[in-house]
């Protein structure tokens, strides 16, 4: 994980944690593996290897407001996620899927993860209703830990990601002005 | 044995009515706690809600509230299931008046020990 | 020969006929996982020749075998609770009114797997007895070290706090510790956990007052029953209690036990003379 993170922003009683200072990947893998158990199947691996992830892709993601606020984001390719939601759906999936259908339960993942990502954080902190589309944007890359995996031989990212830019540094001049 | 399956995801309802319909539960369903009240209002009222917490419109917890504000509605057994899973969560949701919870993610078996200690689980034991 | 359709559907059947439980279509692979163990002890390469086997040659103890190990679950909290509500509503009322009230009371949990029995049993006294964790000490045992381990560390995944386990007792019990939750220090303190080796000498423990040995004697032969049963005999209080699986009992296997009916389960209780 590259940081430019001087320590400084901790510093300030208004200080905010970024996100790996509270979480780490093994855990961020750990929940979406029990997720991916029991929602997808009970022999449904994830292999944690980084892969390219193909053109077409689609994520879906919830936000977490709290202490720490920012949001999980699941990102694959569309057709992973359309099987993906197959696989959720498993025999009661219509024969045809149409994007609602994608959209539903690949947000219904991304509730699921994020849920479990949230209730390892600090709180007490709000989930949002899932999203599904383009991810959010990554604001501080400080602020973000990310777990690759593969799934059916298929990329998949899981981002935990920071909605806010990195506070100022303080320039040196300001930290040592004296109080009057 | 009735159940009413109220989440906003429509994969969700269809995962926790598959398990109940397997289990013999006749199964109704509301994409949030509003559609809940409506099919409890037209007189259908299950031995079992299963609920989600975060839902538009009206969300589990003021479904929960609601429900225990009216007492022809008292023998209905409430259940979240949601991927909400802090312990002050739980705590708030027990308070209100739910009677059990369940964390997201689920397996069927999972779902089959709750309604067992709920007195919920039909006889002829499907496992 | 891995299970063909025909040896599921036979082992589908059995399963119905003997204990009402229905397998589904797709829990091929629980048989599978279930019963390698009875196959592996019958000297049998897979479950495909354990269902051939018992189909040729059927026996009693054979297909009551089959049907305990797919009708038993390990893993859960409360399922099967009867032996639980009979240790709060009957066993433990009797040892209080029996023993000095300074007197520990000895639990045994002798085959606690990653920790939900002992858990489960101190959670109900922590309950009911308000000095719970001076009064009451539960020996957990496990062969495996890996088990041990686990129960020892308390901490418990989502999946597995789902299983079973009330959420009222979740919240009361149990507290976050990251993506896990961990049981209570105060539980984890009346709970002491050691390897153990049922079909060897048993070390020195108790005298104990109250022993679950569930879903255990199921994978061993009549002998080793027998002798398993003589040794937890040996470490109980004349007047203690057993507690085995629901498809479990002593009758057939060793007499020196009487049958007490509670609610809806049985204990166990060692026989005067015997």
């Amino acid at each position: 994980m590259t940081s430019t993170d001087t320590g400084q922003r901790r510093r300030g009683s208004d200080a905010r944690p970024v996100i790996t200072e509270l979480i780490d990947e093994m855990t961020i893998l750990a929940i979406a593996e029990e997720a991916w158990v029991s929602l997808v199947g009970e022999d449904e691996v994830l292999v944690p290897i980084p892969s390219e992830l193909p053109g077409d892709i689609l994520s879906s993601w919830v936000d977490v407001v709290g202490p720490w606020t920012g949001s999980v984001v699941l990102t694959t390719g569309r057709a992973t996620a359309e099987e993906l939601s197959r696989a959720l759906l498993r025999e009661s999936a219509p024969e045809l899927l149409d994007d609602e259908d994608v959209a539903d339960a690949f947000g219904e993942i991304a509730n699921v993860v994020g849920g479990s990502i949230k209730a390892a954080l600090p709180g007490p902190s709000g989930l949002s209703l899932p999203q599904v589309g383009n991810a959010p944007l990554v604001r501080n890359a400080g602020d973000l830990c990310r777990v690759d995996v593969v799934w059916r031989g298929e990329p998949l990212t899981i981002s935990v990601q920071g909605a806010l830019p990195p506070l100022p540094v303080p320039t040196p001049s300001r930290e040592n002005e004296v109080p009057l | 044995m009735r159940a009413l399956v109220i989440d906003d995801s429509r994969a969700m309802r269809r995962i926790v009515t598959g398990i109940l319909t397997n289990l013999g539960y006749e199964v109704r369903d509301a994409g949030h706690g509003g559609e809940g009240l409506d099919v409890l209002n037209e007189g259908w009222v299950p031995d079992l809600a299963t609920i989600d917490w975060n839902m538009p419109v009206m969300d589990g917890l003021q479904f929960v509230s609601a429900v225990r504000s009216n007492p022809a509605w008292r023998r209905m057994t409430m259940m979240m299931v949601t991927s909400e899973s802090e312990h002050t969560q739980i705590v708030r949701a027990l308070a209100a008046g739910a009677h059990e919870y369940m964390i997201k993610p689920f397996t069927a078996d999972a779902f089959r020990d709750k309604l067992a200690l709920l007195g919920l689980l039909p006889q002829e034991v499907a496992l | 020969m891995s299970l063909t359709a025909t040896s599921f559907d036979w082992v589908r059947e059995l399963v119905r006929k003997e204990s009402a439980i229905v397998l589904q279509p797709g829990k091929e692979y629980l048989v599978e996982a279930r019963l390698l163990p009875i196959a592996r002890q019958m000297g049998l390469p897979d479950v495909g020749k354990l269902v051939e086997t018992v189909r040729v040659r059927p026996s009693a103890e054979d297909t009551r075998r089959i049907v305990e190990a797919l009708t038993t679950n390990e893993t859960s909290w409360f399922r099967d609770g009867d032996p639980f509500t009979a240790l709060t509503s009957t066993v433990l009322p009797s040892l209080l009114s029996s023993r000095g009230a300074n007197e520990r009371l000895q639990i045994w949990s002798a085959a606690c797997s990653s920790g939900q029995e002992p858990y489960t049993i101190a959670m109900l006294l922590d309950d009911v007895l308000p000095n719970a964790a001076s009064r009451v000490s539960i020996t957990a045992t496990d062969l495996s070290r890996e088990m041990v381990q686990r129960t020892r560390a308390g901490k418990f995944s989502q999946l597995e706090v789902n299983r079973g386990l009330p959420a009222p007792m979740l919240v009361r019990h149990f507290q976050r510790a990251g993506n896990e939750w961990e049981v209570s220090s105060n539980l984890r303190r009346m709970v002491n956990a050691t390897e153990c080796n049922l079909a060897a000498p048993l070390p020195r423990m108790g005298p104990f007052d109250v022993v679950y040995l569930r879903n255990v004697l199921i994978y061993f032969d009549l002998p080793t029953k027998q002798s398993i049963l003589r040794r937890v005999r040996d470490l109980m209080r004349p007047d203690g209690w057993l507690f085995l699986g629901a498809a479990e009992t002593t009758l057939g296997v060793d007499d020196s036990w009487e049958r007490v009916v509670i609610g809806r389960s049985s204990a166990y209780r060692p026989l005067k003379g015997k």
